[in-house]
């Protein structure tokens, strides 16, 4: 009756959306058992090589205590894994800015993730998908322990001391490599500059899309402040206590003052009579 | 009880989104009859009245006129209402507010018509009280029915003949035909006149009137048994004076609670000659009341002043009509007048300012031309404290007498007689003959603060004035009670009291009491602002039973308001040794004055109190006050302990830092700071940096003594640890006791074109920053220090300093990003705010605050108490510090209407009132750092709050640098949670204060929080929590291998562990894993166990979603899939996640299902 399950229904366990479900338990002595989700990755849109269409398995709902190296090593059991990626959401490569010394890579949370696992071989994913509901998947062996709590926070605080002079070091190869960067995009601005200005007869070239830059404001502050200066010239210019509809208009206003105020005041304290505010003890 | 109160069931909180708890009931009530009668009304009549729909679920909107209402011309009427408001008061607001006030203490007329049924009677039926025959006085007899006499019989010799007879007549008298009298506890005054023919002319001697008074009482109360029409029946006597027996009578029924009927016997008018009563004269025989003859009679003041009481009512109450015809507003007024009295705790008890002194005291002003009969009651109010303020009827008494009679006492005569002078119209009686001078000083000093924060636009003055009750224990800095009464009747002997206790008829705590003042007031001498002492609450007891001894008064209590800059004070110093003072001073402090040279020269004589630490010197008071009165008290070597109970340092415990000194921190914030200040000052004369460093500014608690528990320098016993390499020890059987965390410090660099402009660029930069400073502190000062790319850690005087690099344009860079079209963008972001908060406000606040602390030098001491309870009742994540802080900062800053607290126990009280008493629905709290905001500026950020109510933190307060969006406030707390806090801050403060003023013991009930209400429970072992010695309850022994006692080292040593804390480690992935499912709640001070809570909705099934797949199991119905969270695997992640640390897990699976 139910499609969605297939005949092995006692040994793999899909769901709709065409998710398999996999146990997956932190070592042999716990009962408890996580479930993760995985499925071939397959995006019409995409077109990365990090992501080959027919090697990457998508899997959901990875434990935080599940590293890259650890689910490489849980899942090279079903073939040779080329790569892992883990993230918080699911979503599109993204390529990172340039490439930072381990000091400066901030810190990940801890959490739940989903995970893009390339195999080598293509065959894997199907293997993957075979396995058996009902055989969890152990994160912490005796030969490979996995390390939470107490000792992984000692380890991580050992890390997290930086030698100085390798700190300095990586400092350096960074601004150097930034500076490098920055000596470039000059460059390329002067070129611009420079086929901006007049040859020896005269003549400017004109290219398309370059000639707006110059009268647009390059930000948005700039674009404000020239709007306020605006509207503050015109004020100046205005007469204020000249006629005498503006005096009384002066009075108008003041009235309206009081009388909004009065009215603020009003619902004021219907508020506090309907809280009861009025009761001194 | 705690616990129980406590708890509540999870829907109610999460459903319930008023804020304001205690009201909630009444506010739907009200939606409800409003909506209802919004329905009834057309909906046309609604448009045109313009009206916004006020009160919209209790909370205040923007007010949007109309423009043709704004506009249309303005009749008379309005615009003289309009100018009224604005001038008279400050605005509407105020004026409506009282009217309101008023409007819900006058009594009803369904009140008024049930009191009159009951009036009629009662006196009916006390017309028929039927006649008996003569006999005498001491015969009791004929009383039957277990009717008791209201009197002390003492001495029981008393000579006459008495009678019962029908009155001659019932009169209402007092406040209700005057129509002062107010909610709650109404009380109806019923003059019942004694026939001439029971009283004999002579009957004022000896007591004799007072007697038969009391004996004919008991005779209408005997008579009144019968009558079904009465409900219960109860003796008590006016204003606590034995003489004057009233008997209480209730209507029967449901009634019964409404108001009470007091009956007062009084003699016939003109019976006895008022001048018999000459405070001068004597009117008990000394060999009558003693049995010894005498050949001096002194004069009996009080005796007098009582039995003349009883003769005037009736004139009085003529005198005040016809005053209060001549003035519309004169019963409103003193209503008012009796509410601010009622809500200082003046207006009940012996020797109170009662409401009928307030109304003499209108009477007074209007008849001498004070105040005009034309003003509203808001000014009779304001005129009548301004009079109280700046008169002293301790020195020179006012009187209501108009043509003297030649044969009334002159005020002199009062004055040598009474301590507070307050004649009547008759010239004859002083109303205030028992007030000490000390109530009287505290009525003063009361009307001249309501005075100073009522001009204040910045205060809300009608919340302070009338709304806001003063507890003694919550405004006086150091309370102390006298316990066993008993005592003072030796006191009484042994100061020789006699003929004043026989004046006072044997009351030996009233006798004692002005001398017990006045010795303590020249001991505290200039150490004290102001005394005060709780007025004994008159006596109730059942008619069945004989009037209740003196010595069964609940103890009596007195409150010390501390002079800041003397309290604390060690030495007393006398009079130098050879001037006659000193003889004086020698008699007061007995023993421990002694002669004393000082480094000027002098020789003088002192007292020593004991007291290293700022804890200890905050309680010299208490040696002080304890060596006066045990001196008095105790003529023989008794129970010294249990007499004089005092309580000034009851909450101290929970926050002391050393086991074997007696401290609570101000001494170690004290050397953090000093070291700080010689870091920062090493910090300014480096030399060799590539930028120079233009501020250097703490950014830590312990900077502004605000650390509940202030980094203690360590020295470390280098042998213990393993070495490793980086001369770094961590020790790797991790059991760190004492863990130094580290003080923060900013350090903004230069300004300069050689920052980069990109974020990681920066980032990098900020690391080459870190390394260079650390290679200069070493070089030049010798410190270990450690950098990283984020801080450097400093190791000096064994404390560790973290230094951030700060540059001023980070936030602003962090803001730009560039759009596609090359436009610079400028957007705020969280990353570019959390910086800006700390390099920025954060140091801005920190040395703010320590500012705060010079002036008022236990603000710390407050905020490390109140953030004690915070943490302990798990809410430290919801209020953070610098919130907590902020909260008791503005308690110092806008006491009205207190005083700046004097000690930490009653800023604590006045924390935890503030949390649940503040309406932080409608209103900010507005924190006035360094005076810095005016009144312009308190309207600009009261109406930008309600503008944007919604969109603002639940808990919003401002502040001089952050008006509109209260950046501490911002992330935390949630409206559930300021919720529970307000809650269990009302339930704190309703069990504390009690527990205080009451038991002998102090259990830290307030201090322990209810852990029934969490889901689930993580028990830590408890080895492994570094803090575990800050637990309220710590542990026996306190494991702190490694560290070495003696002196610390200035410079050099190798870094201990800096900071690790495997708890928060633990804490944090939690949160990072299961924050959407669960709440977990910690006490940071040593807490050995993690509260979860689930979150309401988590265990509601989910579609199935790639994105929301987060520790759910899936569950297959059909053609759907639905996702549940995988509780049996979380709980096993929470003992996985916390190998080693977490004991046990505990489920409460009585509370939850999945």
């Amino acid at each position: 009756m139910a499609p969605s399950r297939s005949k092995h229904a006692n040994q793999t366990c899909v769901i709709p959306g065409g998710f398999t479900v996999l146990s997956l338990q932190f070592s042999t002595d716990i009962v408890a058992q996580h479930k993760i989700c995985v499925k071939e990755h397959r995006v019409r849109a995409e077109k990365t090589t990090q992501r080959p269409l027919d090697r990457t398995l998508f899997v959901l709902n990875i434990p935080p205590y599940c590293s890259e190296g650890v689910i490489k090593e849980l899942f090279s059991q079903f073939g040779p894994v080329q790569s892992v990626e883990l993230r918080e959401k699911p979503g599109s490569f993204e390529h990172s800015g340039p490439k930072l010394a381990k000091y400066f890579t901030p810190a990940q949370k801890q959490r739940f993730r989903v995970g893009y696992i390339v195999f080598q071989k293509a065959i894997s994913i199907t293997a993957v998908k075979s396995h058996p509901h009902d055989v969890p998947l152990v994160v912490s062996t005796e030969q490979r322990p996995v390390w939470t709590g107490l000792q992984k926070w000692i380890h991580q605080y050992k890390q997290s001391f930086a030698q100085p002079d390798k700190l300095q070091e990586a400092v350096d190869t960074f601004m150097q490599d930034y500076d490098t960067r920055k000596e470039q995009e000059a460059e390329r601005q002067k070129e611009e500059a420079e086929e901006q200005l007049e040859d020896e007869e005269g003549w400017v070239k004109v290219t398309r899309g370059k000639s707006g830059t110059k009268t647009r404001p390059h930000s948005e502050v700039s674009n404000q402040k020239a709007l306020q200066k605006e509207s503050r010239k015109r004020k100046r210019k205005e007469l204020m206590n000249f006629y005498t509809w503006q005096h009384r208009n002066t009075q108008k206003e003041h009235i309206a003052e009081l009388r909004k105020k009065f009215e603020e005041d009003k619902q004021r304290i219907a508020l506090l009579r309907a809280q009861r505010k009025f009761r001194p003890y | 009880m705690l616990v129980s109160l406590l708890a509540r069931s999870r829907t109610t909180t999460y459903s319930d989104m008023c804020v304001n708890v205690t009201h909630d009931s009444h506010v739907s009530k009200m939606e409800q009859s409003e909506s209802s009668h919004d329905e009834e009304d057309e909906g046309p009549t609604r448009a045109k009245r313009g009206k916004p729909e006020v009160v919209q679920n209790g909370l205040l909107r923007p007010v949007t006129l109309s423009r043709g209402d704004l506009y249309k011309p303005p009749t008379a009427d309005e615009l003289n209402q309009l100018k009224e408001a604005e001038s008279l008061f400050h605005c509407s607001l105020l004026k409506m507010q009282m009217e309101e006030l008023l409007k819900e203490v006058s009594l009803s007329e369904r009140r008024k018509q049930l009191i009159d049924s009951f009036v009629q009677s009662v006196t009916e039926q006390l017309q028929t009280v039927p006649q008996t025959s003569d006999m005498e006085l001491s015969d009791l007899s004929w009383l039957s029915g277990g009717v008791k006499v209201p009197f002390v019989l003492v001495p029981k010799a008393a000579k006459g003949k008495f009678h019962m007879a029908p009155p001659i007549s019932v009169t209402i008298i007092g406040s209700y035909p005057l129509g002062t009298c107010t909610k709650p506890g109404i009380s109806v005054d019923l003059a019942v006149a004694i026939p001439a023919d029971v009283l004999h002319p002579k009957d004022a001697l000896n007591q004799r009137y007072p007697r038969k008074r009391a004996i004919y009482l008991a005779g209408l109360a005997q008579h009144l048994a019968a009558s079904p029409a009465i409900g219960a029946m109860r003796y008590s006597c006016l204003h606590g004076n034995r003489l004057r027996p009233i008997l209480l009578l209730s209507p029967p029924g449901k009634d019964s609670s409404s108001f009470t009927l007091r009956l007062h016997a009084c003699p016939p008018p003109g019976f006895f000659k008022p001048s018999r009563f000459h405070p001068q004269r004597n009117n008990i025989r000394t060999d009558w009341y003693t049995g010894l003859g005498t050949t001096s009679e002194p004069p009996t003041p009080h005796y007098n002043s009582s039995v003349l009481g009883d003769m005037l009512p009736s004139a009085h109450l003529q005198f005040l009509t016809a005053v209060s015809s001549q003035c519309a507003a004169f019963a409103e007024g003193v209503a008012l007048l009796k509410v601010w009295l009622r809500q200082r705790e003046l207006d009940q008890g012996v020797g109170c300012f009662s409401g009928f002194l307030g109304s003499m005291l209108l009477a007074y002003l209007l008849s001498c031309h004070r105040v005009s009969n034309t003003m509203t009651a808001y000014q009779l109010l304001r005129n009548s404290l301004h009079f109280l303020a700046f008169n002293d009827l301790t020195e020179n008494g006012i009187t209501l007498a108009k043509g003297p009679d030649s044969t009334a006492p002159s005020l002199a005569e009062f004055h040598t007689a009474f301590q507070v002078v307050f004649v009547d119209p008759s010239g004859h009686l002083n109303m205030c003959a028992d007030m000490t001078a000390c109530t009287y000083k505290q009525v003063q000093h009361e009307a001249s603060l309501s005075l100073q924060f009522w001009d204040d636009p910045t205060v809300d003055g009608f919340h302070a004035l009338l709304m806001t009750p003063k507890p003694m224990i919550r405004t006086s800095d150091h309370v102390f009670q006298l316990c066993e009464l008993v005592k003072l009747q030796c006191c009484c002997k042994k100061l020789n009291l006699l003929s004043e206790l026989m004046d006072h008829s044997g009351n030996y705590v009233l006798t004692a009491l002005p001398f017990i003042l006045s010795l303590l007031q020249r001991g505290l001498g200039q150490r004290v602002r102001l005394l005060t002492h709780s007025l004994t609450p008159d006596p109730e007891w059942p008619v069945e039973s004989d009037a209740p001894k003196h010595n069964t008064q609940p103890p009596l209590s007195f409150g010390l308001l501390l002079n800041p800059e003397q309290a604390a004070s060690v030495l007393e110093r006398g009079p130098p040794a050879d001037s006659p003072k000193a003889e004086e001073f020698r008699q007061l402090w007995g023993s421990r004055s002694e002669l004393r040279r000082f480094q000027d020269g002098d020789i003088t004589e002192a007292v020593v109190w004991e007291g290293e630490t700022t804890c200890q010197k905050r309680l010299v008071p208490r040696q002080l006050i304890t060596h006066l009165l045990l001196s008095l008290l105790l003529s023989h070597a008794d129970i010294p302990e249990s007499c004089v109970r005092y309580i000034g340092g009851m909450l101290d415990d929970v926050i002391k830092v050393g086991r074997e000194v007696c401290s609570t921190g101000e001494e170690e914030s004290l050397k953090v700071v000093q070291s700080y200040d010689d870091l920062s000052r090493k910090l300014w004369t480096l030399e060799g940096l590539p930028l120079s460093i233009t501020s250097v500014q703490g950014a830590h608690p312990a900077l502004r003594y605000t650390q509940v528990f202030p980094p203690v320098p360590l020295k470390l016993d280098y042998s213990f640890f393993d070495r490793e390499k980086y001369a770094i020890c961590v020790c790797s059987t991790m059991n760190p006791s004492r863990l130094p965390s580290p003080v923060v410090v900013i350090c903004h660099m230069e300004g300069s074109g050689k920052w980069p402009h990109d974020r990681v660029a920066i980032r990098h930069i900020k690391a080459a920053f870190h390394i260079s400073l650390g290679e200069l502190l070493t070089q030049h000062h010798h410190y270990t220090c450690q950098p990283s790319p984020t801080h450097l850690d400093v190791w000096k005087d064994g404390l560790v300093f973290r230094i951030q690099v700060a540059y001023h344009r980070e936030p602003q860079v962090l803001r730009e990003s560039v759009s596609p079209e090359g436009l610079l963008i400028v957007r705020d972001n969280a990353e570019a705010q959390a910086l800006e908060m700390a390099t920025m406000q954060r140091p801005l606040l920190t040395s703010t605050l320590h500012g705060l602390q010079q002036l008022h030098p236990c603000f710390g001491a407050v905020c490390r108490l109140a953030k004690r309870w915070l943490g302990a009742q798990l809410f430290s994540d919801d209020i953070t510090e610098d919130t907590a802080d902020l909260l008791v900062a503005s308690l110092f800053l806008q006491p009205a209407p207190f005083t700046p607290p004097g000690s930490p126990q009653v800023g604590f009280l006045r924390f935890l009132h503030l949390l649940s008493s503040f309406d932080w629905r409608n209103n900010p709290l507005v924190v006035n750092l360094n005076s810095q905001l005016t009144a312009a500026d308190y309207t600009e950020i009261k109406n930008d709050f309600i503008a944007s109510r919604e969109s603002l933190p639940v808990m919003f307060m401002a502040t001089p640098n952050d008006k509109k969006v209260s950046i501490w406030t911002k992330q935390a707390p949630t409206v559930q949670m300021l919720q529970r806090v307000v809650m269990v801050a009302a339930e704190s403060l309703k069990i504390l204060e009690p527990q205080l003023m009451d038991t002998s013991q102090i259990q830290d009930v307030v201090m322990r929080p209810p852990l029934d209400p969490y889901d689930v429970l993580i028990h830590l072992s408890p080895k492994q929590v570094p803090l575990l010695s800050q637990a309220v309850d710590p542990p026996h022994a306190t494991f702190s291998r490694g560290i070495l006692a003696g002196r610390v080292a200035n410079t050099g040593g190798a870094l201990p562990v800096i900071d690790f804390n495997p708890v928060t480690h633990y804490l944090a992935e939690l949160r990072d894993a299961f924050g959407d499912l669960a709440l977990f709640f910690y006490d940071p001070y040593g807490g050995t166990v993690i509260a979860v809570l689930w979150k309401p909705k988590a265990f509601t099934p989910l579609p199935f979603k790639t994105s929301q797949m987060v520790a759910r199991r899936v569950e297959v119905s059909g053609e759907e899939a639905h996702t549940v969270p995988n509780v049996e695997a979380i709980l096993e992640d929470f003992r996985v996640m916390g190998q080693g640390l977490v004991k046990s897990v505990e489920p409460r699976t009585e509370r939850w299902v999945v």
